[in-house]
């Protein structure tokens, strides 16, 4: 069964990659576009690092490292799912959610991971590199323990994305018109970009609590990036990462299934 | 009178067709706020970390009020989807609607961009002004001249906005595809207009203000809000405004000159 969904899963990769090559122009430009963005969040945090010499308890190799850490999971989850779940509303308003339902395999894996946005793949590169390149400026230690624990907390931080993200597309069958997932999934990630450190204040703390452990998007990256730079510090908040990945993947998928179950097939 | 007239008619349609869409419209206005209040807390952040008062000649309340002006600037100066619709019509053809048709093509969407903007700014004035009055302690008020220069200052970042992307649309003639440009340029623009901090933050790396400063994008959002801060005053404002214009001018003639070349080589594809 695993078996047969990865074969799945490499076949549509490598057909989506031979539709990239056909747009080779556009797969430079789409590259050319990230490392300028990766280029002024790095001029953005050098220039501000000449003011000071650490951001909430984050001091600037480890605030990179958090920085190269988004950066691989944003590319992660714009090269495996973000055009597909995009595209989902356009199915549901067009009707053409019909052929992937009749399709003998599961709705969610084929609707998720259709297509793979082969230009993104640079930035999980630039990201590893940033990533690479703050480890290497820390001079932290990595033993076997530590990498593993990381590779876990970086997939539990991807599998909560995935279900948010999830969460969100199935919303476009409530509302027919959700075009903009786009734009609610990049306002909504806004809360990953940063430590959960920043969010001091009367209100700004709550809001932490809230969207770390009630709706816990802020997880996603800061716990794997945490665990590196500062090691350890809570034994229970990478198991409550994990287990809320799980959580959020479970819910997300109850949630997607009883969207389809309001699907009316409206333009066939 | 006439012409004036049938554009004012445009602006009305084209208001009646945007506020078709309210929910959509104060749902995406209220996410928004999301990036800003990430960001007023980063800066807290920072001034914390930094232990100064004073970083780039901000102080942390001028920081803050500096953030929420751009967003007021870039209301006026951004023109999401122009440069891409007007390539699109190249493309498509659908650009001889404009040529059968007593209308022309620039100052339609001047009409219809205006309309978009007042009925943006009319919809997203209450959670706006809420905002303002929840940091109303890190505004100085200014005096009526710097309201007016303040006004000034914003109405040409709309026609630079506006006549900048106007011509990277109109370069579709000969490029025919302009979304990946736009791509670029979007962040391009967003990094060099002080969209994400106050300029003065790249002083540090020689020439850079400089370079800044001979090219067309602060005004897109650092300018005016400098401008409503009474950071620019005296000669350095009314020199500011000037080529502000001046700029405006240019785009306005280099689009319109682009325009008549490209028809020139415009074949109407599409039927």
């Amino acid at each position: 069964m695993i078996l047969r969904y990865l074969k799945l899963w490499f076949s549509l990769a490598k057909f989506s990659l031979l539709g990239e090559m056909a747009f080779r122009g556009n797969f430079v430009v789409k590259i050319v576009v990230e490392l300028l963005w990766l280029g002024m969040l790095l001029v953005f945090n050098f220039t501000i690092f000449q003011q000071t010499t650490q951001i909430a308890d984050w001091k600037v190799n480890e605030y990179l490292f958090f920085i190269g850490c988004y950066f691989t999971m944003g590319g992660l989850m714009e090269m495996l799912f973000l055009d597909n779940c995009n595209q989902f509303s356009d199915l549901v308003r067009t009707g053409d959610l019909d052929f992937f339902l009749l399709k003998p395999i599961d709705e969610q894996f084929l609707v998720s991971c259709k297509h793979i946005d082969w230009s993104c793949a640079p930035n999980i590169l630039l990201g590893l590199g940033v990533m690479g390149y703050a480890f290497w400026l820390g001079e932290w230690e990595l033993d076997f323990f530590k990498a593993v624990l990381l590779v876990v907390l970086f997939i539990s931080g991807m599998g909560l994305a995935y279900g948010f993200m999830l969460l969100l597309m199935s919303a476009s069958i409530w509302m027919m018109r959700n075009q903009s997932l786009f734009e609610m999934w990049w306002l909504f990630t806004t809360l990953m970009r940063y430590p959960r450190e920043i969010f001091k204040g009367r209100f700004a703390e709550p809001t932490q609590l809230f969207f770390s452990f009630v709706v816990p998007i802020m997880l996603v990256t800061n716990v794997p990036a945490r665990v590196m730079v500062k090691g350890l510090e809570s034994s229970w908040l990478p198991w409550y990462a994990i287990g809320s990945a799980l959580v959020v993947l479970g819910v997300s998928r109850w949630v997607f299934r009883a969207a389809l179950q309001r699907y009316r097939s409206a333009g066939s | 009178m006439g012409a004036i007239r049938k554009y004012l008619k445009i602006l009305r349609i084209s208001l009646v067709e945007r506020l078709a869409y309210r929910a959509d419209f104060f749902l995406t206005t209220f996410l928004r706020f999301l990036p800003l209040v990430t960001t007023f807390l980063l800066w807290e952040a920072i001034y914390t970390g930094s232990e100064k008062d004073e970083i780039a000649g901000f102080t942390r309340d001028k920081m803050i009020a500096y953030l929420l002006l751009v967003q007021i600037s870039r209301m006026f100066s951004s023109m999401p989807g122009l440069s891409t619709g007007i390539a699109r019509d190249i493309r498509d053809g659908n650009l001889k609607k404009y040529l059968l048709q007593p209308i022309d093509l620039l100052w339609y969407l001047l009409s219809y961009r205006g309309a978009h903007k007042i009925a943006y700014i009319a919809t997203t004035a209450l959670p706006y002004a809420l905002l303002f009055f929840w940091f109303r302690d890190v505004f100085d008020l200014p005096g009526p001249w710097t309201w007016l220069a303040y006004f000034l200052s914003l109405v040409l970042a709309f026609l630079i906005g506006f006549f900048f992307e106007a011509c990277i649309g109109i370069a579709g003639f000969w490029l025919l595809e302009v979304t990946s440009l736009m791509y670029i340029i979007n962040i391009f623009t967003f990094f060099v207009s002080g969209q994400m901090f106050p300029l003065e933050l790249l002083d540090q790396y020689p020439g850079a203000m400089e370079v800044l400063n001979a090219l067309p994008f602060h005004y897109l959002a650092y300018f005016p809000a400098m401008v409503f801060l009474e950071k620019k005053q005296g000669d350095e404002l009314i020199l500011g405004l000037v080529i502000e214009l001046a700029w405006a001018i240019a785009l306005i003639l280099v689009s319109r000159w682009m325009y008549r070349l490209g028809l020139r080589h415009y074949s109407a594809y599409g039927g």
